[in-house]
């Protein structure tokens, strides 16, 4: 038996012998439920080659039967349902997927069967089908467009199903820097790592492969007298010793983003870290998206070879000339027995040569050219393969495979080939898409007939096949020479080192865009079965610039982004239209270069871990008691604390309210931002940012303040308290505590650089809890004891202390947001816990009930205190009922732009209370108010429901809103309409404060 | 009511996590750490220097980096501030401070502001480059050098100390006390498949 011929096993296509495959370690597979043998180091396409199926997939908009096109990330017909369950994945290229033991895929866009497949008669209706046929056919009825017309065309043209369940995976960022970034290990890259990794810069090497090499592995090239891989190998095994030299295969660098004029830029790269895995390992990531900051850049990303347009060319069968190669050399794979080559350029007959070393004779080598290279007719002569020059292969034929092909011989003749496998060549197309992301243009290249790097982003270097130079020599030449070039930009010093010897190949090539004669389909666009034709129609129609006839046809929007297709596609329609390819332009190619999955973006945050959350000291305690947590901000704060046996909320929240309104109650504040202002001009600093004076304050005393912005609008509002004749203690809203930093850091450096203010938060420096009700003083007394006198003469209304407690340095403040008799006590956040443990401890014999924000806020709005619902970025301080605290002995922020006409508007909203007349009816936040009988209408609105609650108090709904001249309208009966909730509620117009409203409480 | 003393809770209590193969990342609570932030008055630089220097030994930095003389520590966060430390437990370190500097710079206590880790491991610069967007290479990242910059949109702050005995890196990263938790589960995600382990103390 001849050693390198097919063996006769359950791989009929498999060569001995042959290849970068480990044949010990035979991987069984599924495809479309039937099982199959393939090899380690395979890819489902090879092993499926290797166990002779052809037919993979239907296609997009016609259901052809579809094969393996390619051997790399730009196939577009080879798409398959890839394993099963919460890991299914749609549209994984064949082509790239690592076979691994198990591995279970499934063809897609069929019904039943991928052989039988009914939707295939929509060939039949080809005509209504074509370009454009979205905006023509199925305009009218516009009735029909959601009903009928969306979900058939929907369930017809499609790709794969993604899994429906949540991903069992976990995916992760990271972050990478280095002094050169080499994209592409081929031989290009390979040679700029050894020069860059030689002079010791920090070098990062990705390959999308899971073998390093790139077209060596593919070819059977010698370099310096060793194969092509036992080069490659050499070469990894200098560079994994290198300590400054990271490898990455599988990684896909895949957009190139921001940088500047030093040369470094950021790259966004996927790393495919379990992929060719059935399961990942336990903490082991399925993905890893890589951010690389690099300095200096090689670009090897090789070159893409093009398909010829003629008739019939996706038949299963018709693959690339190099993907042929590809799979004899490095797979140990023919594709088929009886096998053509169609060529226009030298590279294609390299195609014939690998097949016949591996003893598949070839039928005919077709080439376009009527004058080749003798060096190739002779060697086609001494393989005795017959060899058309000047010939065409005009159509195709087959039903599920190829089965003929007809050629229109250089006299004109017509002849048939029976044939199972046609290799195509039309030349190459440097990959320039990486350089193309910052916006700069390629240019064209009338020696290869391509696209060539123009204008690429500054401090990257392109080599090899990436630029359009296609022999191997260039190849390591330019990859040396820019490796080296790149180390000496980022200061190393490079290593000379001898040019390895390789032989000359010859690399000509003459375009043939499409073939005129064809009679049948001839396809541009594989993925979206875009055809000749349809780019003619678009022509003719007047979509002929390279963007409008993308978006007519929609060739080069399918997954793979016409790859394969877009230069054919923009030939056709410059000679359609009798314009010059670099005339006509091409599309901008923009991130990623191959698909990502949504979930290597989300990286870790999903779920809960979408944000950080933020816990104070006192969490762990409120756990303890069963709190109901709920987001504010970043921050989880108690909603409620629920007693046993209670599910209503509304009853939670009114004991809550009850008993620290007829005993005592306790709150974390702990949220509210906390701000240390010191320095000698600490006072005037605050008495520039609030609207009232603070300079005045005495010390040991704390006051209400208001800031406004800049435009006069009210900012946020809070109390600040004076320590020390220069250091303040400003409290903001948990909302706005970072803003309200970022405010007075920008009037601090930016506005008032001569005032002595240092500011710092110490927001997570302190826990703070609010003791409130009756008996919060008694309770005080016996927490703190010794430690501070609270009594009302000593300790009264907006007085503030540090003191030493139990060790801890704390702080007693006499505010309150109830409106009851009310303390807050600070302490060291490490003793928070302790902190509220000690409170809940000395509360125990009053009765003390802790309480959460639900509580809180159905308290501030029965004492009409205003809060983020009401500072909403649209009040003002007047429209607050809080104009009169505006200082008028002072300059601050704000003051000028908040007496603006539209500002100091009499007509404008203003802050009243509201309750029902009906003192059963629930009130809406966000209703609107209209005077009675009007008509619900935008221009009849008269303000809106900012803020409402159930007072336990008053026994019914209370409300807070933004009335037109509000306060004057004390008395009036209005509507509240909510049409989004369904209430419509007739209501009074009250005063903002609905209880106790001399304040007689918290004065006690 | 007893007049007991008040106990403290560490920030990462209840936060436990190990795996295996082996410690690639090792991890030590740095709770109890007195910590005080120190701004410099307006026109004091000098001055402050001075006092720094006379009563701690330690020449104030200028920028991103970190000055340790015996207990005390000083580290450069912005222009004007610094972030004190002190290994002398309790809470009186702001108020020595506070003493030292006189009006020469305003003083805050962070003791409690503050999450803190110590962090050691062969594998632990491959696992901050899962948390961190900063260069850490030790070309980059010398020890005493210091950054302020975002954990997994976390604040963090993080400096570089000397090199263990077995020439493995050691790092201190310090977040707000309230992000401990998701600190500490972005950072065990980040290095599990090294291993990860805590120990009391690393040194």
């Amino acid at each position: 038996m001849n050693a390198s011929g097919p063996q006769e096993s359950a791989q009929p296509n498999r060569l001995a012998g042959a290849g970068l495959i480990d044949r010990i370690r035979p991987l069984s597979f599924q495809f479309d439920g039937k099982r199959y043998t393939g090899f380690d180091g395979d890819t489902l396409a090879s092993a499926l080659l290797a166990a002779g199926v052809r037919l993979v997939g239907r296609s997009f908009k016609y259901h052809r039967p579809r094969g393996i096109l390619t051997a790399g990330s730009e196939e577009p017909n080879a798409l398959v349902e890839l394993r099963s369950g919460s890991r299914r994945e749609a549209n994984t290229r064949a082509t790239v997927v690592e076979l691994f033991e198990g591995l279970e895929a499934r063809s897609q866009n069929r019904w039943p069967s991928l052989a039988l497949d009914v939707g295939a008669v929509n060939s039949l209706f080809a005509p209504i089908f074509v370009a454009g046929f979205y905006y023509k056919t199925f305009m009218w009825p516009a009735v029909l467009w959601e009903k009928l017309y969306e979900p058939v065309i929907r369930r017809a043209a499609g790709l794969g199903r993604a899994s429906t369940e949540a991903d069992p995976d976990t995916y992760e960022k990271a972050y990478a820097f280095c002094d050169v970034l080499i994209i592409g290990a081929g031989p290009a890259g390979l040679a700029a790592a050894l020069s860059t990794a030689r002079s010791g810069a920090r070098v990062i090497l990705c390959d999308e492969d899971f073998l390093l090499g790139g077209r060596l592995n593919g070819e059977r090239y010698e370099i310096d007298g060793v194969s092509g891989p036992a080069w490659t190998r050499q070469v990894e095994a200098e560079l994994r010793a290198s300590p400054e030299t990271r490898i990455l295969r599988r990684t896909t660098v895949f957009g190139v983003y921001d940088g500047g004029m030093s040369g470094t830029h950021t790259f966004a790269a996927l790393q495919r870290v379990s992929d060719h895995l059935a399961i990942p390992p336990a903490h082991q990531p399925r993905q890893r998206l890589w951010r690389i900051i690099a300095q200096r850049t090689v670009l090897a990303a090789g070159a893409l070879e093009r398909p010829i347009v003629f008739g019939g060319n996706d038949r299963p069968g018709v693959m690339m000339a190099s993907a042929v190669r590809t799979y004899v050399n490095r797979f140990g794979v023919i594709p088929g027995r009886h096998a053509a080559l169609f060529t226009t350029s030298d590279d294609g007959w390299k195609t014939a040569f690998d097949l016949a070393a591996a003893g598949v004779r070839l039928a005919a080598i077709i080439d376009a050219r009527s004058v080749v290279a003798p060096v190739l007719t002779e060697e086609a002569k001494r393989l005795d393969t017959r060899v058309f020059c000047g010939a065409q292969v005009v159509d195709a034929h087959g039903s599920r495979a190829l089965e003929r092909i007809t050629v229109r011989e250089d006299a004109g003749r017509l002849s048939q080939l029976q044939i199972d496998t046609l290799a195509v060549s039309g030349g190459w197309n440097p990959n320039v898409a990486l350089c193309t992301h910052l916006g700069g243009r390629p240019r064209w290249s009338d020696a290869i007939a391509a696209f060539v790097p123009g204008d690429v982003p500054r401090g990257m270097a392109v080599v090899g096949a990436a630029a359009g130079s296609f022999s191997l020599k260039d190849a390591l030449r330019e990859g040396a020479a820019a490796g080296a070039a790149a180390a000496e930009a980022t200061g190393f010093k490079s290593v000379k080192h001898r040019e390895p010897r390789v032989t000359d190949e010859l690399t000509a090539v003459v375009p043939l865009w499409c073939v005129s004669e064809s009679k049948t389909k001839a396809f541009v666009d594989f993925q979206h079965d875009v055809t000749r034709e349809d780019v003619a129609l678009a022509a003719r129609e007047g979509f002929s610039s390279v963007e409008l006839l993308k978006r007519y046809t929609t060739l080069g929007m399918a997954t793979d982004q016409g790859k394969t297709s877009s230069l054919n596609g923009h030939a056709i329609m410059a000679a359609l239209t009798e314009r010059a390819i670099p005339e006509l332009g091409t599309t901008t190619s923009r991130p990623p270069y191959t698909p990502v999955a949504l979930a290597a973006f989300a990286g870790v945050h999903r779920g809960k871990h979408f944000k950080p959350t933020r816990l104070t000291s006192g969490h762990a305690w409120a756990e303890g008691r069963g709190a109901t947590f709920m987001e504010s901000g970043e921050w989880l704060r108690a909603q409620w604390f629920a007693a046993p046996g209670e599910t209503d909320w509304l009853t939670i929240i009114t004991r809550e309210v009850r008993a620290v309104r007829s005993g005592v109650g306790v709150c974390d504040v702990s949220t509210l931002g906390k701000i240390d202002i010191q320095g000698e001009d600490a006072a005037a600093f605050l008495d520039r940012v609030y609207i009232n004076l603070f300079s005045t304050l005495p010390i040991g005393k704390v006051r209400y303040g208001l800031m406004l912005r800049e435009d006069g609008l009210v900012l946020d509002d809070g109390t600040s308290a004076r320590l020390a004749p220069q250091q303040y203690l400003m409290s903001t809203t948990t909302a706005n505590a970072a803003k309200v930093m970022r405010h007075l850091e920008h009037a601090r450096q930016v506005l008032w650089p001569e005032l002595d203010v240092q500011i710092v938060s110490v927001t997570e420096q302190w826990a703070q809890y609010a003791i409130a009700g009756p008996n919060a003083r008694r309770l005080l007394e016996r927490l703190l004891g010794d430690a501070i006198d609270v009594s009302n003469a000593a300790f009264p209304y907006l007085a503030c202390a540090e003191f030493s407690w139990r060790g801890v340095t704390a702080r007693l403040f006499r505010i309150s947001f109830s409106g009851e008799l009310a303390y807050e006590l600070a302490v060291p956040a490490r003793y928070g816990d302790a902190a509220i443990r000690a409170i809940m401890s000395a509360g125990e014999d009053f009765g003390i009930t802790p309480y959460g924000i639900e509580a809180l806020g159905a308290m501030r709005i029965e004492k009409g205190h205003v809060t983020g619902n009401e500072l909403n970025g649209t009040t003002t301080a007047a429209d607050l009922g809080l104009g009169r605290m505006m200082s008028k002995k002072k300059d601050f922020i704000g003051r000028v732009l908040a007496r603006r006409a539209g500002l100091a508007d009499a007509n404008r909203a203003a802050l009243v209370g509201i309750k029902p007349t009906d003192k059963s009816a629930r009130l809406y936040a966000g209703a609107h108010f209209l005077t009675l009988g009007a008509e619900v209408s935008l221009q009849n609105d008269q303000g809106y429901v900012t803020s409402v609650a159930f007072s336990p108090m008053l026994g019914h709904w209370i409300g807070l809103g933004l009335l037109v001249r509000g306060q004057e309208r004390l008395g009036e009966r209005i509507r509240a309409h909510s049409p989004i909730r369904g209430g419509d509620v007739d209501v009074e117009v009250v005063a903002s404060v609905f209880f106790d409203p001399e304040g007689a409480r918290l004065q006690s | 009511m007893a007049d007991d003393t008040l106990t403290a809770r560490a920030p990462f209590t209840d936060l436990a996590f190990s795996s295996t193969p082996y410690g690639g990342v090792v991890v030590a609570d740095r709770d109890g750490l007195a910590l005080a932030a120190v701004l410099v008055r307006k026109g004091c630089l000098a001055a402050l220097t001075a006092r720094v220097r006379e009563r701690f030994g330690i020449e104030l930095p200028r920028g991103p980096r970190r000055i340790a003389a015996g207990t005390v520590a000083f580290a450069g966060l912005g222009p004007a501030t610094w972030l004190a430390s002190s290994e002398e437990r309790g809470n009186a370190f702001a108020l020595t401070l506070k003493e030292a500097v006189g009006d020469t710079a305003s003083v805050a206590d962070q003791s409690s502001g503050y999450a803190m880790l110590r962090l050691t491991g062969a594998k632990l610069r491959e696992t901050l480059a899962k948390v961190l967007p900063i260069d850490l290479h030790p070309r980059a990242f010398a020890p005493g050098d210091v950054a302020s910059t975002t954990a997994s949109h976390i604040g963090a702050t993080l400096w570089r100390l000397e090199d263990s005995a077995e020439g493995l890196p050691v790092f201190e990263i310090a977040v707000f006390r309230s992000l401990a938790g998701s600190f500490w589960d972005t950072l065990t995600h980040s290095a599990a498949e090294f291993g990860f382990v805590t120990r009391e103390t690393i040194s």
